[in-house]
């Protein structure tokens, strides 16, 4: 089953087009990645899905609803969430509060519970609390939790970043990049995880990276970006062969 | 009403020319400063009023010797100019240096923080010499170029009344045009000005390219600020009376009028500058008249902030700026 | 050696005489002196020393409610300087609610406002408007002044006013990006004050910069409040509310949102955070605070004018925050203490001590570096100083330490398959 359809979206900034005309489709519980060398506009895609640029033609839609028009915080209460390329967290703040600001849409308390303390606040709160420590325990952080983000290693961070995505509960989780700047040892751990997350969260997954051994080890459907238009799309194989890919990333010398 | 209000038009004119050439000048130090570091400098209106207290300490002295008196007005503004412009400018660089170098990597609302502490302390320290020196804090310059002009705006058309200036407002824009050419040159067309440009683009890359970044950005508060304490001087001779709390108000409208041109925009600056000043102008003077009486002059610093919040609403990037998204 | 002194302090028993010890000598020191200032300082400080103590939370408060309410009132009763004292105290407790109002907006958000004594200035006119003749210019029914037993249905009136006018304000100042905002905060913080400078025209709702005269004082039981010592207690309840809505809301769902969008905008949204919306909560329920106090104000004074809701005000309360470390509750406190104390105490009696010495012929100070003049100097100094040198201010802001062991255990669902919808089941790959 389709989750994310994606028609015909094109994006410009002034004169210079980022995306052009890229039609795709992400099937629900299979990993999905996108790829193409620097420049070729994966990460505006990933800003497009998420609200952060609306798209200057175009749809997408997520199970079959439009989510063209909607702000970020609108579009992750749809059920997208995403990490970052440059890693975003929430940097003074402790790694179990970093997960717990990612469970906010589903508490449900207000000013009044909070204020008078009420039952079901201490008793959502409390509950969301252990949640947060569960998904800490499946990242192994959870001897970190009263750590400060800042104070993470660059891999600890990443992983941080996936399991405040996971809290927020999404459909869909977009990672962009996760495995930059990590060592062969963290990015073999990362891929073992990201192989089982989809099951064991009931989420789909969709990925930018740049790691090809990544990619092919774990991607069931590749869409390959350059210059801003989609080239090329199949499973590993059919990618790993496609000449135009090959061309796109090392040269049409390559080819010929 | 319509009358009434064509019948003020030549003053109006007059005296808004005067003020936004003031603006447009202070606006410049905001803006490049704004330019390079992404920092509102808070303190800039502070080294205005500095140079507006400086030069007038000037005058004072070098009237009150004997020979001085043979010096021509002229002259003896143009040196004030220079001596003022030169020791605001190092008060800047020094700013820099204690209150925002080491703060370069702070969050940003630290380094605002520091600026407005600055601010605080330049207030009273000039407050403090002033009274010291003076006995109080309000201080009267010499009285320069206080010739009176009348400007027979009547003589056009009937529907004019005349204006009616003191030379001082040629002085004023004449200077301020001078300086602001002078600095549209030196940004576009010299070396530095092209290290400065570049900065401001990309201080990373800047500093791969052999640009020595600090000492940029040295020389844009140097600039900024030099332009600055000599507007102050400006300042003096056109009004005569000054007290260290003028420059918070007006850094403040000259901020706006940075914005009002698009921040960053030197060019931009200086007609944010004249347009502020102009509007400005005209509101105090037909602000009763157009609401009927409801709102008087007294709002004319409501109606600045009123042009500032529209313009951020609508039009960010300002009259002459390129809007900018954040990178993801 | 310093290692034995470090054990002997850290000895709970000795700990507690030695700072029951204290608590005693300085409070009798104060009953029993005609004034002194010294002592009463000593007396407040027993607050602080408490907060360092190794001490259950529960003890901590039982002791400083002890300390606020029975024991600094009634051993500053014992001289002639009663008032001068619990007037202090309602000065500062007035600031420190104020102080943790603009920490919500500054600390927690990272929204720097300028212009934060404008919704103080919206509370102390809501009840000074209609506690006195002033009303009946532009309502067309009630009698007014209004009695002084409406003074406690206004507390909530000037908390809900100048929560809408933070939102008011808010709506338009908080699409703009950052730094702006600390400009057009300022700007709107002028524009109140002009609006109610000259609103007395054209129809005369504020009385201008007459300012308006005597407020109807508060009213209880048929009793009337007059007295700094009987605001004393009305600013500490409403004082020791704003401490608890405060702490409730650090560490709940709302402050993590906050700070989350202090930390990161774009990630906060993505994590379902919005941003509007959050600022403006932070902006009406800091300005709500304000509001409430400035009620208590307007009250206290009996007369209000535009001069007591200037910028030096707002930054007034900026540095409080800034040097008590923003986003810390404990710190923000003893912040706004700390000023307000040096402004209403310290500054003016080392004036009258110089003013003396100079009249002795001591040594002559000239009249423009007397202290009392210098609070601008002071102030911007201890800005630059704590920004370059103590960013965090003097009590840092902690995150909450969370307890591994309340988290592992009674897991909800643990061994149960038909996990609720709304939790991550994890636990299936668990077991």
């Amino acid at each position: 089953m389709t989750i994310l359809e994606v028609t015909n979206i094109t994006k410009q900034f002034g004169g210079l087009t980022a995306n052009k005309d890229i039609t795709m489709n992400v099937e629900e519980g299979k990993i999905t990645a996108v790829i193409g060398p620097n420049g070729a506009g994966k990460t505006t895609f990933f800003n497009m899905i998420t609200g952060v640029y609306q798209p200057t033609s175009g749809d997408i839609k997520l199970d079959g609803k439009s989510l063209v028009g909607l702000r970020p915080d609108e579009v992750a209460k749809k059920g997208i969430s995403r990490t970052f390329q440059n890693i975003r967290l929430f940097g003074e703040m402790s790694v179990i509060e970093n997960v717990l600001v990612g469970m906010h849409t589903h508490l449900k308390t207000n000013l009044i519970g909070i204020l008078l303390n009420l039952p079901f606040t201490k008793k959502e709160e409390a509950s969301a609390e252990k949640e947060a420590y569960r998904l800490l325990e499946y990242f192994e952080l959870d001897h970190l939790l009263n750590e400060k983000a800042n104070n993470l290693s660059y891999g600890a961070q990443r992983k941080l970043e996936i399991a405040r995505a996971l809290a927020t509960k999404p459909k869909l989780i977009l990672l962009d990049e996760p495995a930059a700047g990590m060592n062969p040892k963290e990015t073999k751990e990362l891929t073992e995880v990201i192989k089982r997350m989809g099951q064991e969260f009931n989420v789909t997954v969709l990925l930018i990276e740049h790691d090809m051994k990544l990619v092919m080890e774990i991607s069931e459907h590749i869409v390959v970006l350059d210059h801003g238009e989609k080239i090329a799309e199949g499973n590993p194989e059919q990618i790993r062969t496609n000449p135009k890919v090959i061309e796109a990333y090392l040269g049409s010398a390559a080819v010929h | 009403m319509l009358q009434e209000i064509l019948q003020s038009l030549p003053q109006v004119l007059v005296d808004g020319l005067t003020l936004g050439a003031v603006y447009a000048v202070v606006a410049l130090g905001y803006t490049m400063v704004y330019g390079i570091l992404q920092l509102i400098n808070f303190a800039h209106g502070e080294v205005f009023m500095s140079g507006a207290f400086i030069g007038t300490a000037f005058f004072i002295l070098i009237m009150g010797m004997g020979w001085a008196s043979a010096i021509p007005q002229f002259i003896l503004l143009i040196i004030v100019l220079i001596l003022t412009a030169s020791i605001t400018g190092l008060v800047g660089v020094g700013l820099e240096r204690v209150a925002y170098r080491p703060l370069r990597n702070a969050p940003r609302l630290i380094p605002l923080i520091t600026a407005i502490g600055i601010s605080f302390i330049l207030q009273d320290v000039v407050r403090f010499i002033a009274e010291l020196f003076n006995g109080n804090y309000i201080v009267t310059g010499p009285s320069l170029f206080s010739e009176q002009i009348t400007l027979k705006a009547s003589a056009i058309s009937s529907i004019f009344y005349d204006a009616r200036f003191k030379t001082s407002f040629l002085i004023v824009l004449g200077v301020a045009i001078i300086l602001m050419v002078a600095l549209d040159y030196f940004v576009n067309k010299t070396k530095w000005g092209t290290a400065m440009r570049a900065v401001a683009l990309d201080r990373e890359t800047a500093s791969l390219m052999s640009i020595n970044v600090n000492k940029v950005i040295s020389i844009t508060f140097f600039i900024g600020s030099a332009l600055g304490g000599a507007t102050g001087v400006l300042f003096a001779v056109q009004y005569g009376t000054i007290d260290p709390y003028i420059g918070f108000i007006l850094g403040l409208k000259a901020f706006i009028a940075a914005v009002l041109g698009g921040i960053g925009n030197i060019r931009g600056a200086m007609v944010g500058g004249m347009l502020l000043g102009l509007m400005e102008m005209f509101a105090s003077a037909n602000l009763s008249l157009l609401t009927g009486g409801v709102f008087g002059a007294e709002y004319k610093d409501v109606f600045a902030f009123a042009i500032l919040i529209l313009v951020l609403i609508f039009k960010p990037e300002g009259l002459l700026g390129k809007p900018t998204a954040e990178k993801v | 050696m310093k290692g034995k002194l470090a054990t002997f302090f850290s000895n709970k028993q000795l700990q507690v005489i030695l700072y029951s010890l204290f608590i005693i000598v300085t409070s009798a020191a104060l009953y029993f002196s005609q004034k002194s200032v010294v002592s009463f300082l000593l007396l407040l400080s027993s607050l602080l020393i408490l907060h360092f103590m190794n001490l259950k939370n529960v003890t901590k408060w039982i002791v400083a409610l002890g300390l606020l309410f029975i024991l600094i009132p009634f051993a500053s009763s014992g001289g002639p300087a009663f008032q001068s004292y619990m007037e202090v105290a309602t000065m500062v407790g007035i600031y420190i609610s104020m102080a943790l109002g603009l920490n919500i907006v500054v600390g927690m958000a990272g929204l720097l406002d300028l212009g934060f004594v404008a919704f103080f200035a919206v509370g102390a006119y809501s009840y000074s408007i209609f506690a006195t003749s002033q009303a009946s210019n532009f309502m067309p029914f009630g009698n007014f002044p209004l009695g002084g037993e409406s003074f406690w249905g206004f507390l909530i009136v000037g908390g809900i006013m100048a929560a809408i006018a933070g939102v008011l304000i808010g709506v338009p100042v908080l699409r703009v990006k950052g730094d702006y905002l600390a400009i057009v905060t300022l700007g709107f913080g002028e524009i109140i004050r002009i609006i109610f400078n000259n609103g007395d025209r054209p129809i005369n709702i504020t009385n201008g910069a007459m300012g308006i005269a005597s407020v109807t004082p508060p009213e209880i039981f048929g009793m009337t409040l007059s007295f700094p010592n009987q605001f004393y207690f009305v600013t500490l309840l409403i004082l020791m509310f704003t401490i608890f809505a405060v702490l409730r809301m650090e560490h709940s769902k709302l402050g993590r949102s906050w700070k989350a969008v202090r930390e990161n905008e774009i990630a906060a949204q993505a994590m379902g955070i919005p941003l509007v919306k959050t600022k403006l909560l932070a902006f009406a329920l800091g300005a709500s605070f304000s509001g409430i106090m400035g009620v208590v104000f307007a009250a206290k004074q009996a007369f209000i004018d535009p001069t007591s809701f200037t910028l030096m005000e707002s930054f007034t309360i900026l540095v409080m925050v800034v040097l008590g470390g923003m986003g810390s509750v404990p710190g923000v406190i003893l912040g706004a203490a700390v000023v307000t104390i040096l402004n209403l105490q310290v500054l003016t009696e080392l004036t009258n001590w110089l003013n003396q010495l100079s009249l002795s012929g001591v040594l002559t100070i000239p009249d423009a570096l007397s202290p009392a003049k210098m609070q601008k100097f002071i102030f911007g100094a201890l800005l630059v100083a704590f920004a370059l040198y103590r960013p965090k201010g003097l009590i840092p802001a902690k995150n909450k330490i969370f307890d591994v062991k309340k988290l592992k255990d009674h897991r909800p669902d643990h061994l149960n398959n038909d996990t609720k919808e709304n939790s991550i089941p994890i636990d299936k790959v668990q077991v």
